[in-house]
């Protein structure tokens, strides 16, 4: 039988369908749609016993914060995180896809995952497709090998340093790295550090704003400080709320109860054999 | 000025291989940019493919790390198949096939070079469209153009170990004062029959030329400094 | 002109105490021409899982029918009903599936959970996920949205309360958008009752 004419689920990779509507509309003057960016400052270092992530909280779609506490720091494997900036959709999506890769990974290999490891399969995605998927990252993880921390750009090229920072608001946190990083830093100065190049960033970029995360990794331990520092508090709440006076006009109302659900406890060991 | 951080990221780059008698000098700078940012101000262009064969890497700093990711896996496969190290020409022929059947995708010039026991020390050049040139002395990236007459004035043949890689750290230090996609230090590898040297030169070690200033804490040296004056009206 | 603005529209979710609404207007336009104004662009997922699609109406229809044959699988396969935050996976999925050549639609999905916990989401057009936990708007009117959001909502709110919440920021929020309006959908859910009423606007 040819191909099926229904989408069955198990597929993967992209589906170009679309492009070429949406080419023709774009040449009809119909722009597509601006993507959520997260015009971000992010950042990492590497300290006396490991390695510090940071980064700030702010989501937008062009000039619009569409987020006002977003997580960038990002879930690779439990010794490995990863700060994403460029667009939200892809920096989710690729570190996802490494980090699932990585999960297996260590399934087939019964061994904790190295920062190599997720660098090499982080690159060679983003070099396949040259710069389209606009993810840029800062990768750090404490491994068997020692504390690592590299930047990879949406092009597929990696650096490896000791201190990096990346998104519209990497040159005012890296200001403040060139200023004051000195090695072997404690883990104290080293939250301090980052902080300060975080706020640096928040202050000074308009695409970076509210909260501070900070993750540091230590060889078998993690921190994830979500929120470590909040210095964009809300002060326009009104306590009591909106009376609303005059009440909305309602058309039409339609309820419909829903069925209780009865969850049925099996009596006894049923299953016991 | 909005540094546009979506450019690609490159290499605006000095890098030269240089042989002598017994060995190679390779050396390069250590500027990586993007646009007008620099990304990276010590990075490492002399990488490692096998004991023995290092390559200089200019261009695209994404397309010159996954040819010699590619190079390194292949050579690795190469000697463990041969059961002997591979010859500094074989490494270089790689390149030149990965460069040669992919040049419509890759902006890089690279230059190999090495030491084997059949050839001694080679130099390599694969410019952009993967031409393979064996040479006594190649130089590539954005900072070369300053430095095509030096060579053809101070290169010669048979120079001592020491003799060559002054050369090559003074012909860097050259093309960093002159070219401004060049920069940060200079690091060379040496490659002979003894096995690799790494060395490292920071930048306020380097050699000062024309009208160049020495490296200073504050900018308020600078200004309260007798002589010379930057900022003289 | 952006592609969004093509047919209009305004989605807002809000959480209460226990419930959840999801609103949005009536309006379906070609550019400055009104086709209809009872259009339908609030889907029930299930009783308690609710999705609305902004953007341009024919994607937004496609990928409906798209997300229902895919929930309809999901319900033979595995005899329940799609938690919303694996449904919103399954959203976010078939989206960024269309990175390079997307679906015009931003979705907005709401639901209760494990517990009748409520659950909000937003996406842009190739599946970026915002979980919030206070609201979320999308359409045409997002700008304005977020303002009277911003400041009419408060937390542990009731459903009648909710109700009234959303419906004012809705209609306040697209009568200073020309391409939509014409009355709101409001959904108000909690863990026993699903009401749905249609609210009166300005019909300019």
């Amino acid at each position: 039988m040819s191909k099926a004419v229904v989408d069955l689920p198990p597929k993967g990779g992209f589906s170009f369908d679309l492009c070429r509507r949406n080419d023709m509309l774009a040449k009809k003057g119909v722009n597509p749609p601006s993507f959520r960016k997260t015009g971000t400052t992010i950042v990492g270092l590497i300290f006396q016993d490991g390695v510090i992530l940071g980064a700030d909280t702010r989501a937008t779609e062009g000039p619009i914060v569409c987020d006002k506490n977003c997580e960038k720091i990002h879930y690779m494997a439990p010794n490995i995180y990863c700060c994403g900036a460029g667009t939200a959709a892809d920096t989710e999506a690729v570190t996802d896809m490494v980090s699932s890769q990585l999960q297996l990974h260590r399934y087939h290999t019964g061994r904790e995952s190295r920062v190599v490891t997720a660098l090499t399969l982080l690159k060679r995605h983003l070099f396949s497709y040259q710069g389209h998927v606009q993810a840029a990252l800062v990768l750090g993880g404490v491994d068997v090998t020692g504390p690592h921390l590299h930047t990879i750009y949406p092009h597929g090229s990696t650096d490896t340093l000791p201190y990096a920072t990346m998104g519209s608001g990497s040159l005012a946190a890296m200001a403040v790295f060139e200023s004051k990083y000195k090695e072997g830093l404690t883990r104290d100065e080293g939250i301090q550090l980052v902080a300060e190049a975080i706020c640096s960033g928040i202050f000074n970029d308009l695409g970076s704003g509210s909260n501070v995360d900070i993750c540091v990794i230590t060889k078998g331990h993690k921190d994830y400080l979500r929120n470590h520092l909040l210095p964009n508090p809300r002060t326009y709440i009104s306590e009591k709320g909106y009376p609303f006076p005059k009440k909305i006009e309602v058309l039409l109302t339609k309820i419909t109860p829903l069925k209780e659900k009865v969850e049925i406890i099996e009596a006894g060991d049923a299953m016991e054999e | 000025m909005e540094p546009n951080l979506n450019e690609p990221h490159s290499m605006g780059t000095t890098i030269i291989g240089v042989t002598y008698n017994g060995g190679v000098v390779l050396g390069a700078d250590s500027r990586t940019s993007t646009g007008m940012y620099i990304a990276n101000r010590a990075s490492d262009k002399i990488t490692q493919l096998t004991d023995n064969v290092y390559i200089c890497r200019s261009g695209s700093a994404a397309d010159s790390q996954i040819v010699s990711d590619y190079v390194r896996y292949f050579l690795h496969q190469h000697t463990v198949q041969l059961g002997q190290p591979a010859t500094v020409k074989v490494a270089a022929n790689l390149v030149r096939l990965i460069s040669y059947n992919n040049k419509n995708m890759l902006q890089t010039g690279l230059i190999v070079g090495g030491w084997d026991k059949y050839e001694g020390g080679k130099i390599y050049g694969i410019p952009l469209g993967g031409t393979l040139i064996e040479q006594p002395f190649a130089i590539g990236g954005s900072g070369s153009s300053y430095l095509y007459g030096f060579f053809d004035q101070a290169w010669r043949e048979g120079m001592t170990k020491d003799e060559a890689e002054q050369l090559v750290v003074k012909a860097v230090s050259l093309a960093i004062a002159r070219d401004g996609a060049s920069g940060g230090v200079v690091r060379t590898v040496i490659i002979n029959s003894e096995g690799v040297t790494r060395n490292f030169y920071p930048g306020d070690t380097l050699p000062l030329w024309h009208e160049e200033l020495p490296p200073q804490n504050s900018l308020l040296d600078i200004l309260s400094a007798p002589s010379p004056e930057p900022m003289s009206t | 002109m952006s592609i969004f603005e093509y047919n209009g529209s305004a989605l807002i979710a809000m959480v209460g105490k226990n419930c959840f609404a999801i609103a949005s207007d009536r309006r379906l336009g070609v550019q400055l021409q009104t086709i209809a104004t009872d259009f339908q662009r609030i889907y029930k997922v299930h009783d308690k899982l609710f999705l609305g699609l902004s953007g341009l109406a024919t994607d937004a229809q496609t990928l409906y029918q798209r997300l229902v044959f895919r929930h309809k699988l999901y319900q033979l396969r595995e005899e329940r009903d799609m938690k919303p935050e694996t449904f919103a996976s399954l959203v976010s999925a078939l989206l960024y599936e269309k990175r390079f050549g997307p679906y015009f639609c931003q979705p907005v999905i709401a639901g209760l959970g494990d517990g009748d916990k409520p659950f909000i989401c937003t996406m842009d057009s190739i599946g970026a996920k915002e979980l919030a936990k206070d609201f979320v708007v999308a359409g045409t009117a997002s700008e304005s949205l977020y303002g009277a959001c911003e400041s009419m909502f408060k937390p542990d709110m009731e459903a009648e309360e909710l109700f009234e919440t959303v419906s004012q920021a809705l209609l306040s929020s697209v009568d200073r958008d020309c391409l939509s309006g014409w009355g709101g959908h409001v959904y108000v859910v909690t863990p026993t009752e699903i009401r749905e009423r249609i609210l009166k606007g300005r019909m300019d």
